[in-house]
């Protein structure tokens, strides 16, 4: 948006007149001292002056000064009745202003060469500023002056001119300025007086001649304007105006100039004056236009002319007609009542143009403001109701056009246009034409910028050839076909133009059509006769003309790039002879041609791909190889590098190595290896061979490389060097030994820490003892050792040198494994005998041992302080053969912590400094103890291990096994002499001091589900004891008791894992207190459970379970516990022991029982 | 089998007698100036309906499409440039009977219909990068073709209505370019409006 405003509306500046050329308009109403003629009340030459021809007294014919006081009235004889000379009036009549006729008539030629200079199309009328009047134009500068003298009557003084000044007057002299010198004194007329009467007498005779003459051959001519109509145009802004002009008696046609004024809003408030030339014919109606800068519809306009015979055929002085009245253009009238208008509606402007907005209010109270893209614009007051806004060098924004509206602030009055900018059209660029076939010109130019806007179209593009006077209309934006009628014409001048609704552009080419000749692309390109070296082009063109000959240019380009170029000249057929070609090289030959006569343009090219034949390669391998020994025979491995392309000349098929023993006679061993390889080995014996590779293609094979090889793999023995890297690489020199070789080779390898390390070998010349060893591969860090072989006549290698290096030394990146060993409370020692020194990144120069301990502050002799990158201190010594591998720590204290690091060193700098390791020195009698301890440890362990192998014997003599009384000799003899129901002994005889009644949970939970409710699980959560000794005064209430087995008694029931507990709830004592208190009752109870335990299990499988009872704290059997174990109570007594059944002892109590109890056994249940 | 034709097609022929059996077939039917090309759907009110309700629910986006492809001062002077005071806008009654409001909005779509053709027809000159603003124009503008056929339908089959006088708005092709995007402003601003009362009252 660069809408820059200006609201001073110069009305002399909005004027394009649309027919015709004019002149320059004059400025209005400049008031003249005089016209150089007596004018008439308006302004026409007046009376006898313009009637009789003699109009003007022709002071530059005559060079006289009237002084008669008669003479006016003598002219006023020869006036038309009622045309006399008006007297002292004629000065006050306001004449039209003169133009200056050099500007009038240089002003369109002007403006012309400045639109060719500018390079601009030149509208067919010429819009002129309003002409400034010069010094030379002024009418008192060289008109005739009328000059009223009151009281003296007319008098007409007339100062002639004589080309190129002012003649002196003779009859009136001069006003004498003050101080200058007159020629006559005055006081002196009489001699004048006489001259002047014969003078005066003279020039009336002649005078009355000249002026019979003219009244003869001149008619007057009163070319008014008449019948001026004017008309509006709203869209594009014009005033048409149409008008005639009669009574051209005599002539056929005559030049006429028209002035014209136009004002604005008032008659008084002219704002254009303009001339405009042309040549009227009999009874024409003649048309022009204007066109104003502000929308017509905003103000009335005011227009009248007036004319002036300005044709050769007409002698000078010519006269301005009167003015026609003047005719009102309103467009008002016609827009309705609506509150507010806003025009130009839908304007079309170029980019970079002026445009003036209007609107007009009907209410002059109202308060409008208007805007453009959201900005409020300011205008200027042109009127009460009619304001205008100039928008200057309006930029393109968009190509749907710009919404300018103005609102009445008080009211809901929007009224808006829309501006449509359209970018800028511009001269077609690169315009050309040219043929391929002398029969259609085809001619193309950059359009440049796209001028299309909504409803209105792009530009179009018309062909104008002036020669032939033909004009096309082109199809395309960019390009057009001329049709070439004939061959006659030679020379062409064509005119392209660019137009749309605004304007148009063009641009000229002229061309003789035999230099526009663009050839058509060759065609039919062919190679023939390829061989390795010479391959054979051909190609076809299209014929141009009889007689034309084409320039072709024939280009071999191998790998992208041009290699050779040649020039054709050729009428239809091309051939060339490519020579000097690579074999087996791919080639592309491409042709192009061009008029040779009148160059103007390449044609298109055409192009072939081509591949030359194979030869044999031309180059002997680059062979090198490696001696070692294998099981004791000398295996050596060729390397060979692969040909270039260069030299191999085509595809290698394959490697041929035949080997020829020297020491022997023998035959000629060919080992065939394949293209892909590149390098083969070889088992030989300690014999000389010679070794022949060639490298075969399809067309031969390629010269020989011989190398001979030996058993004896020479002196190795050679110590090596160090060398130093570069940027560049290794500088490698070496010193010669025999004088007799015929070269050296330099091997290395290029990854040597790779295996295979890459072999890389360098041949030099005999006489070169140095060189530079570079490769891709080197990097810093890596180690490089390098053999300098020299090369004998017998082709045999003998290593002359040893070299390692460096690219670029790097610190150790890592420390050595170190072992620490001799620990004493004093010492101890570091090794790191596996730390190798060659495969590092540098050169080992040596160690720095680190040692820190919180306990000593001060370091060791041998060791100074260091500071670590932590900023902690410790002690560094520094060790300076990297061979040395162990370091003794010394004067340490006892029972102390320290911290060591070994770390290598290079040129470049230490390993890391971060991993310490801890070392605590023993205490200095920690030996005596271990002479002690270790033996008291070894006893005991002795002593255990005896007992456990006298585990038995231990056992029989620290706790014996307790007889079984059933196994008791008593008990047999009593068997079998007695009662055989005789038991050991009846419960009578010992009376239990404690019955436990335990409970089973696991079968009680079952049991009781059908059991009677008063043994609920509150009942059965704690056991309880019968007490049936007086003896455990003690114990007072129930609680857990652990029984234990003993399991020397039954091993079954010891596999069983468990023990009958019987609990016996604490609430079962006082409803059975009498049967369970005495030892009969509670044998029955048991006896009767024991009964219905017996009827559960198999009476074959029934054993004993003798179950001692022991108080204490913990159980051993987790099944005698209850689900819910109550709290435990203490108990400490002793229990009896009682033998059970082991049927009884795990299973859960009967159903019905609902307590169980340990008693004494019935005798019949014990004896099987 | 001439039992069969003797007795069973005489009664078929009672069974299905109706006025008229018998007589010629008229070429043209008996009401020809209300006949419809293809038989009307016979949901048509619930199709109309929703026809309606489509356009209801894509009358504001339309609206607000084409205000703002206008550019300012539109967006933000609706009231002033885009006031649904369209003056010849055919009117509508929602409490008539059935067949009235159909007539009524039979001329309102056709109406709307002539107008959006305008629009369209405008804004492709004047906008002719607006496409989503076309794409809008062209879909409300066949659902409206629909609807009129709908509506033309049900009158032609229920009400025996075989024509409808109809008006049209005035033609912008004449207009400057401002005053044809207001006119367009203010004809969406009323279909909006209406077209929510008419799908109300369907």
């Amino acid at each position: 948006m660069s809408f820059a405003q200006t609201f001073s509306f110069g009305e002399s500046r909005d004027s394009v007149s649309r027919f015709g050329t004019t002149s320059c308009p004059a400025r209005p109403h400049r008031p003249p001292r005089s016209l150089g003629c007596p004018l008439g009340p308006a302004g026409w030459p007046a009376g006898a002056a313009a009637r009789t021809g003699a109009r003007c007294p022709a002071g530059r014919v005559f060079g006289f000064h009237f002084s008669f006081p008669g003479l006016a009235h003598f002219l006023s004889h020869r006036t038309a009745p009622g045309r006399g000379v008006q007297g002292p009036h004629l000065s006050r009549v306001p004449p039209a202003f003169p133009v200056d006729p050099k500007e009038a008539n240089s002003c369109g030629s002007r403006r012309a060469k400045r639109a060719q200079r500018d390079g601009k199309l030149q509208k067919s009328s010429a819009l002129c500023p309003p002409p400034r009047l010069s010094r030379n134009s002024r009418p008192w500068a060289r008109a005739p002056q009328l000059i009223h003298s009151p009281g003296a009557g007319p008098a007409l003084h007339v100062h002639t001119r004589v080309r190129g000044g002012l003649a002196p007057a003779a009859a009136a002299p001069p006003k004498s300025r003050p101080g200058s010198r007159s020629p006559l004194p005055a006081g002196k007329p009489e001699p004048m007086a006489l001259f002047a009467v014969f003078q005066t007498s003279f020039l009336l005779a002649l005078l009355s001649l000249r002026a019979y003459q003219s009244e003869v051959l001149v008619e007057p001519l009163p070319l008014t304007p008449e019948s001026l109509n004017v008309s509006i145009d709203s869209a594009h802004q014009y005033l048409n105006l149409q008008w005639s002009v009669h009574s051209l008696a005599y002539y056929q046609e005559l030049k006429m100039l028209f002035q014209i004024q136009i004002s604005r809003m008032k008659t008084s408030n002219v704002i254009w004056v303009g001339n405009y030339s042309t040549v009227v014919k009999r009874d024409p109606v003649l048309h022009w236009s204007w066109k104003s800068e502000l929308p017509l519809e905003c103000a009335t306009h005011f227009v009248r002319m007036r004319s002036r015979v300005d044709d050769a055929k007409i002698p000078e002085p010519r006269f301005w007609s009167n003015w026609s009245s003047w005719k009102e253009a309103d467009a008002q009238k016609s827009l309705g009542r609506d509150p507010l208008f806003l025009f130009p509606k839908d304007k079309l402007v170029e980019e970079g143009s002026n445009v003036t907005i209007c609107y007009m209010s009907r209410n002059q109270q109202d308060n409008i403001s208007c805007y453009l893209e959201g900005q409020q614009i300011h205008g200027e007051q042109l009127d009460s109701n009619v304001s205008a806004f100039k928008l200057n060098k309006v930029s393109f924004i968009r190509k749907t056009g710009t919404n300018i509206f103005c609102k009445v602030d008080q009211k809901d009055v929007i009224k808006g246009i829309v501006l449509f900018v359209s970018k800028v059209l511009e001269e077609p660029k690169d315009f050309s034409c040219e043929t391929q076939d002398f029969k259609t010109l085809t001619c193309t130019w950059d359009p440049g910028t796209d001028t299309s806007l909504p409803k209105r179209s792009s530009q179009s593009y018309t062909l104008f050839e002036s020669f032939s006077g033909k004009k096309i209309l082109c199809e395309h934006k960019n390009s057009c076909n001329w049709q070439v009628d004939s061959d006659s014409q030679e020379m062409y001048n064509f005119t392209l133009v660019a137009e749309n609704a605004l304007g148009n552009r063009s641009v000229s080419v002229l061309f003789s059509l035999t230099h526009r000749v663009h050839p058509k692309t060759p065609y039919n390109l062919f190679l023939k006769n390829v061989s390795g070296t010479k391959a054979t082009v051909t190609w076809k063109v299209h014929p141009i003309g009889n007689y034309s000959t084409l320039l072709c240019q024939l280009d071999l380009l191998g790998e992208g790039n041009v290699i050779q170029q040649h020039n054709v000249s050729i009428k239809e057929n091309g051939e060339y002879l490519l020579s000097e070609l690579e074999p087996d090289t791919e080639y592309m030959a491409r042709v192009r041609c061009a008029d040779a006569n009148h160059f103007w343009k390449w044609s298109g090219s055409i192009s072939q791909k081509f591949i030359t034949a194979e030869a044999a390669p031309s180059e002997a391998l680059d062979v090198w190889r490696n001696v070692k020994s294998v099981s004791g025979r000398p295996t050596v491995t060729l390397f060979w590098k692969p040909l270039s392309k260069l030299h191999a000349n085509g595809k290698i098929l394959s490697y041929n190595v035949t080997v020829e023993n020297l020491d022997r006679l023998s035959g000629l061993e060919v080992h065939s290896v394949p293209a892909t390889a590149n390098g083969t080995e070889l088992t030989l014996d300690q014999d000389s061979y010679q070794i022949h590779v060639t490298a075969l293609n399809s067309a031969g094979p390629s010269p020989a490389s011989v190398i001979v090889v030996s058993g004896d793999p020479g002196n190795e023995e050679v110590e090596e060097e160090r060398v130093n890297g570069t940027e560049d690489g290794f500088s490698v020199s070496w010193k010669p030994q025999s004088g007799k070789a015929i070269g050296y080779v330099v091997e290395w390898c290029d990854h040597p820490q790779d295996l295979p390390c890459d072999l890389q070998w360098k041949n030099l010349s005999s006489n070169t003892t140095s060189t530079v060893i570079s490769s891709g591969a080197f990097r810093p860090g890596v180690r490089y050792n390098f053999r300098i072989y020299e090369i004998s006549t017998e082709r045999m290698a003998y290593l002359l040198e040893k070299k390692a290096g460096y690219l670029k030394e790097l610190a150790p990146s890592d420390n050595p494994q170190v072992v620490v060993s001799n620990l004493t409370s004093h010492s101890f020692t570091l090794s790191w005998k596996d730390y190798s020194t060659d495969s590092q990144p540098g050169f080992i120069q040596g160690y720095y041992v680190y040692l820190r301990s919180k306990a000593e502050k001060e370091c060791h002799p041998g060791f100074k302080k260091a500071t670590l990158p932590d900023k902690s201190a410790c002690c560094q010594h520094r060790i300076d053969n990297p061979e040395q591998k162990t370091f003794v720590m010394e004067n340490l204290q006892p029972e102390s912590v320290y911290e060591f690091l070994v770390t290598p060193y290079t040129s470049a700098g230490s390993g890391p400094l971060d991993a310490f390791t801890k070392v605590t020195t023993p205490d200095e009698y920690s030996h005596i103890l271990i002479r002690i301890i270790l033996p008291m440890i070894v006893c005991v362990l002795l002593i255990m291990i005896t007992c456990y192998l006298k585990s038995q014997w231990m056992k029989e003599k620290c706790y014996p096994d307790i007889p079984d009384p059933y196994k008791s000799n008593v008990l047999s003899l009593i068997k079998s002499k007695e009662n055989p129901h005789l038991t050991i002994m009846n419960v009578s005889d010992c009376v239990p001091d404690a019955i436990e009644v335990i409970h089973k949970p696991e079968g009680s939970k079952i049991q009781f589900l059908g059991a009677s409710k008063s043994l609920t699980e509150t009942e059965f959560t704690k056991p309880a004891y019968l007490y049936l000794l007086p003896a455990e005064k003690n114990y007072s209430g129930p609680g857990p008791c652990i029984c234990f087995e003993n399991l020397t008694y039954n091993e079954a029931a010891a596999d069983s894992g468990s023990c009958g507990h019987f609990p016996v709830t604490p609430e079962a004592l006082p409803g059975q207190p009498g049967p369970l208190t005495s030892p009969e009752n509670l044998l029955k109870a048991l006896e009767k459970n024991y009964m219905n335990s017996l009827g559960e299990t198999a009476a074959g499988e029934a054993s004993l379970n003798y179950v001692s009872q022991l108080a204490s704290q913990m159980s051993g059997d987790k099944d005698s516990l209850p689900a819910n174990p109550p709290e435990p109570v203490l108990c400490s007594e002793y229990k009896m022991q009682m033998a059970i059944p082991l049927g009884l002892a795990s299973p859960p109590p009967a159903e019905n029982s609902g307590l169980s109890s340990t008693t004494p056994l019935d005798q019949s249940e014990h004896y099987r | 089998m001439k039992v069969l034709a003797a007795g069973v097609v005489p009664l078929l022929l009672v069974l299905h007698w109706k006025h008229g059996a018998g007589s010629p077939l008229p070429i043209t039917p008996v009401n020809a100036t209300c006949a419809t090309r293809h038989p009307c759907h016979s949901n048509l009110m619930n199709q109309i309906r929703n026809q309606l309700l489509q356009l209801n629910s894509s009358a504001n986006a339309l609206f607000i499409l084409y205000y703002t492809a206008q550019g300012e001062p539109f967006p933000n002077n609706l009231d002033k440039l885009c006031s649904p005071n369209v003056t010849d806008f055919p009117p509508f009654h929602a409490n008539g009977t059935e067949k009235a409001r159909l007539v009524e909005l039979y001329r309102i779509i056709a109406y709307l219909g002539a107008s959006l053709g305008n629009i369209t027809r405008d804004q492709k000159v004047l906008n002719p990068n607006a496409l989503s603003l076309h794409s809008k124009l062209n879909a409300t503008a066949d659902v409206m073709r629909g609807l009129l056929s709908n509506v033309l339908c049900r009158l032609c089959s229920k009400y025996h209505v075989a024509h409808v006088d109809v008006a049209y708005g005035p033609d912008t092709s004449g207009k400057d370019v401002f005053q044809k995007k207001k006119l367009g402003c203010q004809l969406l601003g009323k279909y909006k409006q209406v077209i929510a009362m008419v799908a109300q009252a369907f």
